[in-house]
């Protein structure tokens, strides 16, 4: 006798694509799809394996103390540093933080533009950027990253409900997607998702970003939003069948973390624990910073996947 | 699928006898519904509304205590597949692994580290559970010898693993009264074993080879009374975690009721992962081999996160702290005991470099929008806070910061409190530049 | 003068000739769109002439396409400082600024003024007020003429020295519309209303254009775009407007709105004063407050009669107001918009409450004639005057409904005769809109409206406000649940199509049913509106009362959150609330707003009123002579006495005890289950 049982799923989560190869009009050596998934996290046979994306930045000076002492050789090259993370890390996907774009009074636009091109030289996987975090700024900043990525499905974030419209604007003029953000709640996640698509953003080209709470200062918020956007999705809600995404960066600045004696053990726990949990509540894209963290995570996400049901 | 307070009221003698210590059989009703009542207080049911109540209102989990004593811990009784529609309400313990095999030293080591580690966070003590131990050497002597050198504590609550009935048995002699779990129960051993949970009252680990084999493993013990059984899901994460999903679900709609027992996890080759994975989904028991210091703390802060009532924020204890070291003439931040709240402030502050007090009201927990809106956050509230944590000893100014908020209140804090209110930033984000361009100090 | 209509019809076989006569065609260079109001269009990528003059004749000789075609065959060399046709990649960049909202909207204007500085000032104006500007024709040599700099990057984008150039204008919204509108090839339907809706344009024409391009500008209006003139043109679809309307026109028609950014006034305004009151000794005046006669109202008023950002004040100003004294103060507001509706008014009323609390110096308290207002002497002393007071409501206003408002008029009234009479009429407002609620049935809308604030902790709770069903706080009308929604259509507050009637009775429709499975996720597959046994509502936890039944009496209960004693169920509010909130579905329990007890189809399913056997005294002496109508209009004779209260009773055997002696109807009423 074999055990079944039906929760009534009604819908999946829309597939989305991101980074474009030769044939697809890009440079990449690979695109992915994500989302498609039909029932829960690794749950039955549908959807596609969750995706580690390395994140790097452009400006170290904000960037968590102990990555930068990991990272100490390349923390100044982001090219580099992108390059590192594809060949020795392996990570799926590269995320370059325009972190200089968050100083008082930014203005180098032409210099962040030479950053990514130069990541998007040195490495063939498909790129997520992080940009600004300003209206004064955010226009010019999406506009030309999109311009200087075009064809290439990067993905471009982070849209907010207060400041949205450039990041979308860059994803239709230039064929990107967008990352949504929202303060850990489903609601909210799904009135961003609406304001988006009256902007003109596919359905299909928007991420969910539910906000990831470090682990012990309100994680289990973003554990049970994922989950709950999740379940809504299957349900039906289409307003919120897009996947999901998790940046557990806040983990690694926590007082645990940060006066631990073992710093980077702790740095690597504390990433590893968060996006584990994540992926069990839905993320299927896992943004992590030190690169130690790494290797355990793909070990963890290989053997939630390997003997899922028809792959 | 849970009975409504009103099926429940259905079946209840209607007599308002008031003999559950209920004033009316309706109130009793609501209690059961919400599992917080034992169908049995009321003494007129009928054989009927015993067997639909008792199958209804019994959690579709099994309760569970392993161990005896102040370290002993109780698993099962969940009622829900997702945290979010009520809560998770037992912990999984989480237990060390040794082998029999081990010397001395490093098995008295591995005890003190399960018996002593600590980790404090938001005024709980985060600990470990306790000991499993394997019988990797197939003696009886070199096992029960394992087995003696951690219960010298007479504390730990013990996870004994031997499938050999005659190993397990020398063990039981030892330590089988303090209420361990024992397993691997399979097939080929259940008989003994079960006479052991009957002798010992102990609880048994069930190991199918799937979960058919599984379900027939639960349904024997039953037949044999012995009701205190634990499903061994382990495996690759993966399949744990469809096999565990697939159990709760069944369990939860009373399908099955063979899997409605707290399930199992080794996790001694997925490591850190595992246990995560186990806390998020399911496990009631999770076997580690000992982890660093660092993923000890991650595992459990994640399990402390995953069982927090989402209904009942974590609290932060209402006080005056200090941000760095403050003198008499530095800054007073308000804000309310949602421990959310509290933390994010506190990142905030501690990042402008400067010294400063936090003035923490009781709101229950709530944050600030909801408990202006609930008037949990009032003048009253204030100025009792302000007398109680003596903060006119701490500072010589009378000016606090409300939290953005809180702005409403601003004109009844002055005028109850006689202290000067600033409105503060309705973003903690903006705190920095708050102090900097309206404060500019 | 010239004749529109004339002019267009000979424009267009003008331009029918014109195309007979052409041989060759070459295409525009940098651009993935072949000549993209064509493709647009017919989806056809016309490549030379003969397949050119197909497409116009397939498309019933459209001026637009005519237009497009003889450019693209013409002589295409343009000089500094003219662009002609613009490349994809820039048209990409000007895309990406109107959907970010760098840029408001597109203008065009052509042919040739008259002045130089008429046309300097519209483009100073459309300028300010963040527009991209086309120009083609003599308007730019005029332009330039005066000393006004022309240039993308300046926004007026100078295109050609004739105004048939404008088809590059045309050019760019086809382009502009297949990028980011989705708009296929082909599909002019879609282009129509993307342009309509999206592309915000209009166009502004000086005299001296030819017959052909007066057609071309004319053929514009297919695209939802408004031609507007200042003399010069008679009849047709063209627009004439003054001078100085001009700009200010364009943008009303289109919807484009200048958000209002700072307030004009010497004090300072923020959330963050909100709740700062005005002691006596700090005040220098107040109004109102049962001292002097004060009111408060908010109308919509006619485009025509509302000038954006004026306020008068009638009677005396501040400086002629006694210290220490109560003065009167009659605040009207009247707002224009195309958006705007009746409706809202009183929920854009409330907000100046809000938004004279946000004044550090003023403070508001109450609504409507009970409204009392004061004005610390520090802002007179700062030089805050009366007309601030309108200077802030008007700045308010438009920032914080933008989408609403588009112009806000303050009248302020301070003469002690003239506010009397207006008061009147005030209040004569206020009765009007208390009936046009009071007089609502759900049976007379097709479209309820949800609540779901509450998931943040009750995750499936869904409100379903009807106008007949208030929301079970208490705070929400089924016109404020609209409101909200129009004002916000993204929001927590959504419509939802009543769909086939299940049972008009109990108030089951198959839309209500369809949206709350949806809304709370599929954990509530039914929502019975009218009754309290059969699938009811979902409680939250802010609920005003809770409905609960009695089964021993075959009635309901209801308790208040402010009665703390103990009930006859046995419970009291705070143990019951803790029950069955959360956002379950909970048969035999409801949570309700007060007004809902006043309802015609309060648990109609049930029986209604009549059910009721005890309810706290606060709540019966709150709802008293309401409730007594009720009781009397359902011909109830008696029956406010028989409902008892704690006074008479708190335990369920002296609540069966007191029903049987006043023989409560409810007693013999069909079971309740």
């Amino acid at each position: 006798m074999n055990y079944t049982y039906s929760p009534g799923w009604t819908t999946a989560v829309r597939e989305v694509i991101i980074g474009a190869t030769p044939d697809e009009g890009g440079t990449r050596r690979i695109s992915y799809r994500i989302g498609g998934e039909q029932d829960l996290p690794f749950i039955g046979s549908s959807g596609h394996k969750p995706l580690i994306a390395f994140e790097i930045c452009d400006d170290p000076a904000i960037w968590p103390e102990v990555v930068r002492c990991a990272c100490t050789k390349l923390i100044d090259r982001p090219a580099d540093w992108a390059a590192y993370a594809d060949t020795v890390l392996r990570a799926d996907l590269i995320r370059i933080n325009l972190t200089s774009t968050k100083r008082r009074n930014f203005s180098d636009f032409d210099g962040v533009i030479k950053t990514v091109k130069s990541i998007l030289a040195a490495t063939s996987l498909p790129l997520l950027i992080e940009g600004s975090a300003d209206l004064e700024i955010d226009s010019e900043v999406y506009q030309r990253c999109g311009e200087a990525g075009q064809g290439e499905r990067l993905v471009l974030g982070t849209a907010e409900a207060a400041r949205y419209r450039s990041v979308a604007a860059a994803a239709i003029a230039y064929g990107h997607c967008v990352i949504a953000q929202s303060p850990i709640d489903v609601n909210l996640a799904k009135q961003l998702n609406i304001l988006l698509r009256e902007a003109g953003v596919a359905d299909d080209r928007i991420i969910i970003d539910p906000y990831t709470g470090a682990l012990g200062y309100g994680f289990e918020y973003t554990y049970s939003t994922m989950e709950r956007i999740r379940f809504a999705a299957l349900k039906g809600d289409m307003d919120l069948a897009m996947p999901l995404i998790s940046a557990p960066s806040d983990s690694l600045t926590v007082k645990e973390v940060r006066e631990s004696v073992y710093s980077h053990e702790a740095a690597i726990a504390w990433e590893v624990a968060t996006s584990v949990a994540a992926a069990l509540a839905g993320a299927v894209i896992l943004v992590v910073r030190h690169p130690g963290s790494v290797p355990p995570l793909k070990e963890a996400i290989d053997t939630l996947w390997t003997e899922k049901e028809g792959v | 699928m849970a009975l409504k307070a009103l099926d429940i009221y259905k079946l209840l003698p209607k007599k308002n006898c008031k003999e559950c210590g209920d004033q009316t059989c309706l109130t009793f009703a609501m209690k059961l519904a919400q599992g917080k009542g034992e169908p049995d207080a009321c003494p007129y049911l009928d054989d009927n509304a015993k067997a639909v109540l008792g199958a209804s209102t019994r959690p579709p989990i099994q309760k569970i205590t392993i161990g005896m004593g102040s370290r002993a811990f109780t698993v099962g009784e969940e009622f829900v597949f997702y945290r979010h529609e009520k809560t998770y309400y037992h912990q999984p313990g989480i237990v060390y692994l040794i082998s029999d095999m081990d010397t001395e030293e490093s098995i008295r080591e591995v005890a003190r580290q399960v018996r002593e580690n600590c980790l404090t966070r938001i005024g709980i003590d985060l600990l470990l559970n306790g000991v499993a131990v394997r019988a990797d050497s197939g003696s009886g002597e070199q096992f029960s010898r394992a087995v003696r050198i951690v219960s010298e504590g007479g504390d730990l609550p013990l996870v004994l693993i031997a499938p050999d009935p005659a190993v397990m048995e020398k063990a039981l002699e030892i330590c089988g009264n303090y209420a361990p779990v024992i397993g691997p129960v399979t097939p080929d051993n259940v008989t003994e074993f079960c006479e052991f949970a009957r002798k010992y009252g102990v609880t048994l680990v069930l190991k199918g080879d799937d979960l058919p084999g599984l379900a027939t493993l639960s349904e024997k013990c039953l037949s044999q009374k012995v009701q205190n059984l634990m499903l061994d899901l382990s495996g690759s994460s993966g399949r744990y975690v469809r096999e565990a999903t697939l159990t709760r679900q069944l369990a939860l709609s009373r399908e099955v009721t063979a899997f409605g027992y707290p399930v199992f996890m080794d996790a001694s080759e997925s490591g850190l992962s595992g246990v995560v994975t186990g806390i998020a989904k399911f496990a009631s028991v999770i076997v580690t081999p000992p982890l660093q210091k660092p993923e000890m703390d991650a595992a459990l802060v994640m399990r402390q996160n995953i069982y927090t009532d989402p209904q009942k924020p974590i609290q932060i204890t209402p006080g005056l702290y200090r941000i760095g070291t403050p003198g008499k003439d530095d800054l007073v931040f308000l804000t309310v005991n949602f421990s959310l709240t509290y933390f994010t402030l506190q990142g905030y502050l501690e990042a402008t470099r400067r010294s400063c007090w936090l003035l923490i009201v009781d709101t229950e927990g709530m944050s600030v929008l909801t408990a202006v809106a609930a008037g949990k956050l009032n003048e009253f509230v204030i100025k009792d806070a302000i007398t109680l944590f003596k903060l006119a000893d701490e500072v010589n100014h009378k000016t606090l910061i409300i939290p953005g908020y809180a702005s409403p209140l601003s004109g009844r804090i002055e005028e109850v409190s006689g202290w000067n209110v600033i409105v503060g930033p309705r973003d903690a984000a903006e705190i920095a530049s708050f102090i900097e361009e309206e404060l500019k100090v | 003068m010239v004749s529109v209509d004339e002019a267009v019809s000979a424009g267009i076989k003008k331009i029918a000739t014109e195309i007979e006569a052409i041989t060759s065609l070459s295409g525009y260079p940098e651009t993935a769109y072949h000549l993209p109001i064509t493709y647009a269009i017919s989806g056809k990528a016309v490549s030379d002439a003969a397949s050119a003059k197909k497409v116009y004749l397939d498309t019933n000789r459209s001026p637009l396409i005519g237009n497009e075609i003889l450019v693209a065959a013409g002589d295409r060399t343009e000089d500094p400082p003219y662009t002609g046709f613009i490349e994809d990649s820039i048209i990409r960049k000007l895309g990406y600024s109107l959907v970010d909202g760098s840029i408001l909207g597109l203008a065009l204007i052509v042919g040739n003024p008259e002045k130089a500085d008429h046309a300097a000032a519209i483009c100073r104006e459309l300028q300010e007020k963040l527009m991209l500007t086309f120009l083609a024709g003599g308007v730019i040599r005029s332009l330039t003429g005066a000393g006004v700099k022309v240039g993308l990057e300046l926004r007026l984008v100078p295109l050609g020295k004739t105004s048939l150039k404008a088809v590059h204008f045309t050019d760019i919204l086809a382009r502009v519309a297949m990028m980011f509108g989705g708009v296929a090839p082909g599909d002019a339907h879609r282009l129509v209303s993307y342009a309509a809706d999206r592309a915000k344009a209009f166009v502004i024409v000086f005299p001296g254009m030819t017959e052909e391009e007066i057609a071309c500008i004319d053929a514009l209006r297919v695209l939802g775009i408004p031609v507007l003139h200042m003399g010069g043109y008679e009849g047709g679809n063209f627009i004439r407007v003054a001078l100085p309307d001009a700009v200010r026109t364009g943008m009303e028609m289109r919807g484009i709105r200048v958000q209002v950014t700072a307030i004009p006034i010497p004090m300072a305004c923020s959330p963050a004063f909100e709740g700062k009151a005005i002691r006596k000794e700090e005040m220098y005046a107040e109004f109102g407050g049962t001292r002097s006669p004060a009111f408060e109202l908010l109308r919509t008023a006619d485009q025509k009669e509302v000038t954006d950002g004026k306020v008068t004040v009638i009677g005396p100003e501040i400086d002629q107001i006694p210290e220490k004294s109560a003065a009167p103060l009659g605040i009207i507001v009247e707002v224009t918009g195309k958006a705007m509706k009746k409706e809202y008014e009183p929920v854009l009323e409330r907000r100046i409450h809000n938004f004279i609390n946000y004044g550090e110096g003023t403070w508001h308290s109450a609504q409507r004639d009970l409204i009392w207002v004061r004005i610390s002497r520090e802002a007179v002393s700062q030089g805050i005057k009366i007309e601030h007071l309108g200077k802030l409501l008007a700045a308010k206003f438009r920032m914080d409904f933008p989408t609403l408002v588009d112009a806000v008029q303050v009248t302020l009234i301070t003469d002690p005769e003239r506010i009397i009479g207006e008061r009147k009429k005030a209040e004569a407002v206020y009765q009007e809109r208390d009936e046009r609620i009071a007089g609502m049935k759900d049976s007379d809308v097709d479209l309820y409206y949800s609540c779901t604030l509450c998931q943040t902790f009750a995750p499936n709770h869904v409100c379903v406000i009807t106008p007949e069903r208030p929301a079970l706080c208490g705070a929400l009308t089924w016109l404020d649940g609209r409101t909200a929604y129009e004002m916000s259509p993204a929001g927590a507050n959504q419509p939802i199509g009543r769909g086939t009637v299940i049972n008009a009775d109990t108030g089951e429709f198959e839309g209500v049913n369809r949206f709350v499975r949806q809304a709370s996720h599929g954990e509530i597959e039914r929502c019975v509106l009218y009754s309290i046994m059969d699938a009811p509502m979902t409680c939250c936890g802010c609920f005003e009362a809770v409905a609960m039944i009695l089964p021993e009496t075959n009635g309901i209960m209801i308790v208040t959150r402010e009665y703390k004693g103990v009930t006859p169920s046995g419970m009291t509010f705070s143990t019951l609330a803790g029950t069955i909130g959360g956002g379950a579905q909970t048969p035999g329990f409801i949570g309700i707003s007060k007004g809902y007890i006043l309802s015609d189809r309060f648990i109609q399913a049930e029986g209604g009123l009549s059910r009721i056997v005890w309810m706290p005294s606060v709540l019966k002496e709150e709802l008293g002579n309401r409730l007594s109508e009720k009781i009397q209009a359902a011909g109830l004779l008696g029956f406010y006495e028989k409902i008892a209260d704690e006074t008479i009773t708190t335990d369920i055997e002296g609540l069966l005890t007191f029903l049987t002696s006043v023989d409560h109807p409810a007693l013999n009423m069909p079971p309740l289950f």
